[in-house]
């Protein structure tokens, strides 16, 4: 089983040691051999998810691992639609490519009334489809011709388009508790997504009955089918029991592997796992 | 119905301290239907005006202040008193306190806050159904606006928050997307439920004043 450890950028603590901790943490995983990749050893997931929400710019972070010569560890990109418009993302985009990062991961995002800032404007310019869409068929280009007008069709009728341009393993999480999220993976993939990263970090309850559901099952079975990759998305603090007896009640899911939403880089279920 | 409610009367009072003769324009449409300038509401503000000392020239409704042929033929039953009027306030949602300004010249203060196109239930229970944005999907939705019944505005699908029947920010009603599917499901239109929207259009919203 895969496992990768996501953490939001810091807010407080000083950002250099915040990667020299998350250097030891990589190393410890790697040490601990929970990132390995049985299932797929042809395949190069990310090591490490970086997430940007309000700490300090995840792309200097990015930037910056790389730069300390931790090369060896892929890091993936995660933003969400809530905090960025298409010409944001589009700079986004540009820095991450000359960077060389080439994993994103893109969610909708919690609405800003659930966060602390609950007076905040959220942006949802574009939702995760439309991003895909742009991203795989247009390169972040705009929908208007060079008058500013575009064809005034509301639904997309072409996707000829789609895997055209290639620069990015595009990830998307997304729900998978209902039929709409099955309709939506199924976008998802015919738009162009390269991963699917389901989301669990809602739930509270992970018994064996609820993450063995029938429609769950079916997700994870129709994104392996297109030959995509599947994730599940876990907080570490909601699991409720040991990461290792988590692991052993997914392991039969047809999944390439888990993320873990990590709070503290220096104290976490990976250094845990490490110390026992 | 546009929806407006009663601002605190503090920020009127506020906004009229330097003026003392006062004139009061009530909307007989939608501020009527949702209380807040009405005949009854007029009649209310003049006797708080009288009462904090103001000298109220005139107190009329129009039908549709924001309808400026409709302003025009009924502004000239008080043409006189607005000569000698300071300031007005205004009953009516933004729109007409706007519409009434540019045309008579004078300051206005607004007397309600506007919030949003509502469908009425009963008086004080109202919903947003449409936010006006120009780009209508409701017939491939099964009926339902996934822009405004989604606090994301989403147009393509859940986010990943909900629990598999409810909203992540209305925590008691139903996600819209999963509404939009057991309704295209009903009119057996399948066709519509793989669908994939293009990214919505602002640069029409940015040309408010076009002409239809």
């Amino acid at each position: 089983m895969y496992i990768i450890p996501q953490i939001e950028t810091p807010v407080s603590e000083n950002y250099l040691v915040f990667e020299e901790n998350l250097i030891n943490l990589l190393e410890t995983i790697e040490k601990s051999g929970l990132n390995v990749n049985d299932k797929n050893p042809e395949k190069h997931f990310p090591d490490l998810i970086l997430e940007q929400n309000f700490g300090v710019n995840g792309l200097v972070l990015c930037s910056d691992l790389i730069k300390r010569g931790c090369g060896g560890f892929k890091t993936a990109y995660a933003f969400s639609m809530r905090d960025k418009n298409r010409i944001s993302i589009l700079s986004d985009l540009i820095t991450l490519k000359q960077i060389g990062i080439k994993d994103i991961i893109v969610s909708e995002g919690l609405h800003p009334s659930k966060t602390e800032f609950k007076t905040a404007k959220p942006v949802y310019d574009i939702d995760v489809l439309g991003f895909g869409l742009t991203l795989k068929s247009r390169l972040m280009s705009d929908f208007s011709d060079s008058n500013g007008n575009n064809d005034g069709d509301v639904t997309c009728n072409n996707i000829d388009n789609i895997g055209k341009f290639d620069f990015f393993n595009f990830g998307v999480v997304s729900g998978m508790t209902s039929f709409a999220d099955v309709l939506k993976v199924k976008k998802l993939i015919k738009i162009g997504a390269d991963r699917i990263i389901l989301n669990l970090a809602n739930r509270t309850d992970y018994s064996a009955e609820n993450l063995e559901k029938p429609l769950m099952i079916d997700i994870i079975n129709n994104i392996k089918s297109e030959k995509k990759e599947v994730f599940l998305y876990v907080k570490e603090l909601s699991i409720g029991y040991s990461l290792e007896d988590f692991l052993k009640k997914v392991e039969n899911l047809n999944i390439d592997g888990v993320i873990v939403k990590i709070i503290d880089e220096k104290a976490n279920v990976f250094i845990h796992k490490a110390l026992k | 119905m546009f929806l407006t409610e009663k601002k605190d009367i503090l920020e009127i009072d506020e906004s009229l301290k330097k003026y003392k003769k006062i004139g009061i324009i009530g909307c007989a449409s939608c501020a009527s239907v949702c209380l807040t300038g009405g005949s009854k509401e007029v009649a209310d503000m003049e006797r708080h005006m009288t009462a904090i000392g103001k000298d109220v020239t005139f107190t009329i409704s129009i039908d549709e202040p924001c309808d400026k042929r409709v302003l025009k033929e009924d502004i000239r039953f008080v043409e006189d008193e607005i000569k000698n009027t300071e300031a007005v306030v205004v009953l009516s949602c933004g729109t007409g306190v706007q519409t009434i300004g540019e045309f008579i010249g004078k300051k206005v203060v607004a007397g309600t806050d506007s919030k949003f196109i509502a469908r009425t239930e009963h008086i004080g229970k109202y919903d947003a159904l449409c936010g006006g944005c120009d780009e209508c999907r409701l017939n491939f939705t099964g009926g339902v606006c996934t822009i405004t019944l989604c606090p994301k505005g989403l147009l393509n699908g859940p986010c990943e928050g909900h629990n598999g029947i409810n909203c992540e920010v209305y925590e008691d009603k139903e996600c819209v997307f999963i509404k939009s599917y057991e309704l295209l499901l009903k009119y057996s239109e399948e066709e519509n439920l793989n669908k994939i929207f293009n990214p919505r259009d602002y640069g029409k919203l940015a040309v408010k004043s076009s002409k239809i």
